[in-house]
């Protein structure tokens, strides 16, 4: 197979550019400069991994990410990255020829080709409620998965399930890791995930020829390793409880803390706070809007999204933990006082003895 | 009046631990309550980055709560270490294996639904449902220490605090859930808080038993012999 280098020569790239590149893409991995020399040497000596890139339940949003990724752009990760031997949704072939094309570069990179997963599969009516070439995605996944050398799971819905799988989950969709056991798998939530991060662990895996360091849960440690909460640029006014109460009020046009209009930027590890969108440009809390934890299991039932509380179903009222307990607490007041003075009267004609 | 015993229940470090639970878990509660819902106090008239901890600030009050969270922590750990040396500190463990414990637990039942004089029930230093409620509150009170350690800790995954809580978390569904579970263990602790106060201060003035200053002189009275009295010595 052609190397990095190889294939750069190949496109007329210059030696220079290709350091450089080597050096942009060192630092996006969230690696110490002194790293560039051995990403170089790999970039000079690791073959091109073959990627095969299928899509199950999902709504592509995790493509359409991709394409957008900056640095390194996603056409270079494409073009001379990895080959991309297989995406139904970006190929221009389709139908039995792709399906065929994908067949045969299993059979020829077993073992050392990667598999990209997209959505997620339903396992409900034996799978029907997804097909793909006429079969259903869950044994599409099972059949790519048999020779892959791991499993990328896109978005929050190969790493968690994400919307289709919210209650009541009528397709029973699963994430990636409840079908294939047998694989290591990487778990790239976000719905969709930060374009840099997707082709950040890409290239992680095809320069190291390894997968990158993963925490507890299987996700990427140096994109997951942080809540946006600590990295928010707008911490400081959560530490000096200055909080957005309305979106129309004085606190939302000075840019205070989303923590009370049910901001998840707390309870949510992702990139959006450093890296951020479109290039850096902006992110959700940023533009004014509080972060609603799609990086995160469950964000889909862990609604309402502008409460800082879930609510507790009671009927036609909105109440919260809080407010639960408060009534709680004073009807045990009230409980006890009654109780008290029904105590007295029981025991007023005992007499001391 | 000759024949009144006094027997001794609490032991010094248990009525310290008590009362430094009490206080932990008062300031615990109140400055979890703004954390949870958190308003402005009014300028302080410094920048908000380096408002943290200089004045009276969110920043302030979750460091408090934090500190508080660490002496329950130390506390709890304590009362472990006592009930491992000393069999009087062993009494909050329900022996619900035995049929006085059910017996005693339905005529407590009986007593506090006034259908049964506090006089005739069988006297016990500390009845088993009272013994039942503070094995439960000891697990809501780990409980609190395990999700509250677990969400500090995870602003460092790889560290020291999520190293030991952080499991937790994932076992719980993730990152807001343990939240919403935490606001709600602790209501459960006030709401045990209030029915206790008032039970000690029933106790008390229904049977004469010192059962209030026990908790300061560690000794109760009773005019018989009660039934767990073997469990002190």
């Amino acid at each position: 197979m052609e190397t990095f280098w190889e294939a750069f020569k190949r496109h007329g790239v210059s030696r220079r550019d290709f350091l450089k590149f080597a050096t942009a893409i060192t630092g996006l991995m969230g690696l110490a400069p002194s790293m560039v020399p051995t990403v170089v040497r790999a970039m000079e000596t690791k073959p091109r991994v073959p990627v095969i890139w299928i899509h199950g339940l999902e709504c592509t949003c995790c493509s359409e990410s991709f394409i957008r990724s900056a640095t390194p752009l996603a056409s270079d990760v494409v073009l001379s990255m990895i080959s991309l031997e297989y995406d139904d949704t970006l190929s221009a072939a389709a139908g039995d020829a792709v399906e065929e094309h994908r067949k045969k570069v299993m059979k020829e990179y077993w073992g050392n080709y990667i598999l990209a997963v997209e959505g997620n599969p339903p396992l409900g009516e034996e799978g029907m409620f997804c097909i793909v070439n006429g079969k259903p995605f869950v044994e599409h996944l099972k059949e790519s998965a048999e020779g892959a050398k791991a499993v990328i799971a896109w978005g929050s819905c190969a790493s968690w399930g994400c919307v289709q799988a919210a209650r009541p989950n009528p397709t029973t969709a699963v994430p990636v890791h409840k079908v294939i056991k047998d694989k290591p798998i990487i778990k790239v939530p976000g719905c969709p995930p930060i374009a840099e991060v997707m082709t950040g662990v890409i290239m992680y895996m095809v320069l190291f020829d390894r997968i990158p360091p993963l925490d507890s849960q299987g996700r990427p440690k140096m994109f997951y390793g942080n809540r946006i909460h600590d990295t928010c640029y707008r911490r400081a006014f959560f530490n000096a409880g200055q909080f957005v109460e309305r979106f129309d009020d004085e606190g939302a046009k000075k840019g205070w803390c989303l923590y009370k209009v049910g901001c998840r930027g707390p309870t949510t590890y992702n990139q959006c706070g450093s890296m951020r969108w479109y290039n850096g440009l902006s992110y959700p809390i940023q533009s004014g809007h509080g972060c609603i934890g799609c990086a995160e299991d469950n964000f889909w039932d862990n609604g309402p999204f502008y409460e800082r509380l879930t609510n507790i179903p009671v009927p036609k009222q909105e109440t919260n933990a809080d407010k639960v307990g408060a009534v709680a607490a004073a009807a045990a007041v009230g409980g006890a006082i009654v109780h008290g003075i029904a105590t007295k009267l029981r025991n007023s004609g005992n007499k001391e003895d | 009046m000759n024949n009144i015993k006094r027997l001794y229940v609490f032991s010094p470090s248990l009525r310290i631990w008590h009362w430094i639970n009490f206080l932990s878990i008062m300031v615990l509660f109140a400055t979890g309550i703004y954390i949870g819902n958190p308003f402005f106090i009014g300028s302080q008239g410094i920048e908000p980055a380096l408002a943290h901890g200089e004045t009276l600030t969110m920043g302030l009050v979750r460091e408090v709560h934090f500190i508080a969270g660490y002496i329950l922590l130390a506390s709890f750990i304590f009362r472990i270490l006592i009930a491992l040396t000393s069999k009087r500190d062993r009494l909050f463990i329900p022996k619900f294996w035995t049929a006085e414990y059910w017996f005693s637990i339905f005529e407590t039942v009986q007593e506090y639904l006034l259908l049964k004089s506090s006089k005739e029930v069988v006297p016990h230093v500390r009845n088993h449902l009272a013994r039942t409620a503070y094995f439960f509150i000891y697990l809501a009170i780990f409980f609190m220490i395990v999700t509250g350690f677990a969400m500090y800790g995870l602003s460092d995954p790889e560290g020291f605090w999520a190293s030991i809580f952080g499991w937790v978390v994932w076992a719980l569904g993730g990152e807001f859930p343990t939240h919403m579970w935490h606001h709600w263990i602790a209501w459960i602790i006030i709401l045990f808080a209030i029915v206790h106060v008032y039970m000690v201060v029933r106790e008390d003035i229904v049977k004469r038993d010192g059962e209030i200053s026990s908790m300061f002189s560690g000794y109760k009275f009773f005019k018989k012999e009660p039934f767990d009295a073997e469990d002190l010595k």
